[in-house]
């Protein structure tokens, strides 16, 4: 006599054969009427395949251009089965997928594909980071002023900083919005910065010093060690142009002063 | 909670009209010019990170139009546990938005914390009545608040089940004091897919407890021996469902009712066509109750 399993049992037979073909799946369970219960979990498997196919084809469109549909969805169904969905939200669905990609075989001939879809992930970061409301340009200048020592900047939560030895932003643009000239890219490599602006996220590429500021503060160092990193980068490094771009971006939402103890020298003297 | 709290608490906001489900191509046509529909609904999961644009666009839709919350990740159906996290984003997301309906799916959708991000099939047995029971109680004592769960539209049926689909609805339903969102076109796929008269669903449902109804398009699938539907959101409501829609409103009364369209997303006038014509329906029963 056959006994039904438990629910559990039941489910964690069904997700098997969802995340791989050659799992049969609770076929033995099912109505056996007009179509063979194997063809129904197909059904299923192919909804599921699609669905994150989807949510990686949204997130990652620049790679999807590069690679092509084709490829793109074998990298999608081997990073699916590499990486299980983890959450209900598929939002967070993609987030080891440049690593999962890079792995691939035929990518490695591709080395600046991992970089770009990092790229990617860092845009849907971005995209989702929670709203704090920024400094206005009266307000940043009044805290300073009022600052009577050393200071730290908070930036926006938006705010992320990638750095690639590949020209990962040129690859982007144009991947996602392709011209009909051949591309011709830099040598060099890319030291990107993103946020969020109007609903949209914003990317730039910029000059050695500056990245080195902006990630000095976004790491929590004052803004004397900002200066000093950047400094070591390019000793004209301009700190209050720098600065003034960032509250400009509505990027800066508070100076935090440091306590005396922490430090002991002012660090907004030149701004 | 008991029942009867959570019955009296359940006077909806929401009118008896036709609302759309608000998608992303469409938000900044809405918020520009602030179209003529009665209210929206949106799925939660979109609106669970943090921030974000789409934000601001609801919070300013929200000032203007009655806004329904609609989850397709919770997995209430999870023999294993509830997703708490999950839980705690749509509580948070509740209390931010004050939406006149919340709703989910009567399925599940991950185990061993893998999630298939799909509405997946429950067998019809007591075990899944009671563990639907206990869960969809937990989510409504969490959310202090009426919930609303919806029937799904399924693509294999499994043996040895205590309940015909029907009954199983209701029961989890009576069990735990929820509200129904009656998904029409669902019960219309699962007539065609499994073989039963969806009329005898439909009737077998506790009217009283129908907070909302669903409307979408579904794609035919040709390559089987026997008739397949499949419940894909991208198409528009077919005349079969229309006239079981208007037989539910025979049924259960005046019941706010969305048209969904999830996949190749039209222009906002074809969901506005779609809704007007839901709004006829109302309207003629409103006629003949007079």
């Amino acid at each position: 006599m056959r006994t039904a399993p438990a629910l559990l049992d039941l489910q964690r037979c069904f997700l098997d054969a969802l995340y791989d073909a050659e799992e049969t799946g609770p076929t033995e369970q099912l109505v056996d009427v007009g179509i063979e219960p194997a063809a129904r979990l197909r059904i299923y498997r192919h909804n599921s395949e699609l669905i994150h196919l989807e949510a990686l084809r949204t997130t990652f469109p620049a790679v999807a251009a590069l690679v092509g549909e084709a490829f793109f969805e074998h990298a999608a169904a081997h990073y699916r089965c590499m990486q299980p969905s983890r959450s209900g939200n598929l939002q967070a669905f993609g987030e080891h997928f440049p690593e999962c990609l890079e792995r691939l075989p035929n990518v490695q001939q591709f080395p600046y594909l991992g970089d770009v879809a990092r790229l990617e992930w860092r845009r849907q970061v971005a995209v989702l980071a929670s709203e704090t409301r920024a400094l206005t340009r009266a307000e940043f200048e009044s805290r300073l002023a009022a600052l009577e020592g050393a200071a730290r900047m908070a930036l926006h939560p938006s705010m992320q900083r990638f750095v690639s030895a590949y020209p990962v932003l040129a690859l982007w643009q144009y991947a996602t919005q392709p011209t009909a000239e051949r591309l011709t890219l830099p040598e060099s490599g890319d030291r990107v910065v993103l946020w969020r602006s109007e609903g949209e996220v914003a990317m730039a590429a910029i000059d050695s010093a500056s990245f080195a500021c902006i990630d000095a503060l976004a790491r929590g160092d004052t803004l004397d060690a900002a200066h000093a990193a950047a400094s070591a980068q390019d000793p004209s490094f301009d700190l209050p142009a720098c600065i003034t771009s960032l509250v400009a971006a509505s990027l800066v939402t508070e100076i935090i002063p440091v306590q005396p103890e922490e430090s002991s020298s002012c660090a907004c003297s030149d701004i | 909670m008991s029942n009867e709290e959570i019955i009296a608490m359940s006077a909806s906001p929401m009118p008896a009209a036709a609302g759309i489900g608000l998608r992303a191509p469409h938000v900044s046509r809405v918020l520009r010019e602030r179209p003529r529909v009665p209210w929206f609904e949106v799925h939660s999961e979109n609106l669970f990170a943090a921030g974000g644009s789409l934000h601001g666009a609801m919070e300013r839709i929200r000032a203007d139009y009655p806004l329904s919350l609609h989850g397709v990740g919770l997995s209430l159906g999870s023999a294993d546990a509830l997703d708490s996290l999950h839980l705690k984003r749509l509580v948070e997301l509740v209390e931010r938005y004050q939406p006149a309906l919340v709703s989910e799916h009567l399925c599940w959708g991950a185990v061993g914390g893998r999630h298939s991000n799909d509405l997946l099939p429950l067998p019809f047995t007591e075990e899944a009545v009671a563990l639907l029971a206990s869960r969809i109680s937990q989510v409504q004592d969490t959310l202090g608040r009426e919930f609303l769960v919806e029937n799904i539209s399924t693509y294999l049926r499994f043996q040895d089940g205590d309940y015909t689909e029907w009954d199983f609805v209701a029961e989890v339903v009576r069990r735990s004091g929820c509200g129904l969102l009656c998904d029409v076109n669902n019960i219309y796929v699962n007539s065609v897919n499994h073989g039963f008269d969806p009329r005898t669903y439909l009737h077998s449902l506790p009217r009283d407890r129908v907070r909302e109804i669903h409307l979408a398009g579904f794609t035919r699938k040709d390559e089987f021996a026997v008739p397949l539907l499949i419940d894909t959101h991208s198409r528009p409501v077919d005349a079969a469902v229309w006239d079981l829609y208007a037989e539910a409103i025979a049924y259960f009364g005046p019941v706010p009712t969305l048209i969904e369209w999830d996949q190749d997303i039209p222009e906002l006038e074809v969901l506005l066509a779609e809704a007007a014509h839901a709004e006829e329906v109302l309207d003629a029963y409103r006629a003949c109750t007079a």
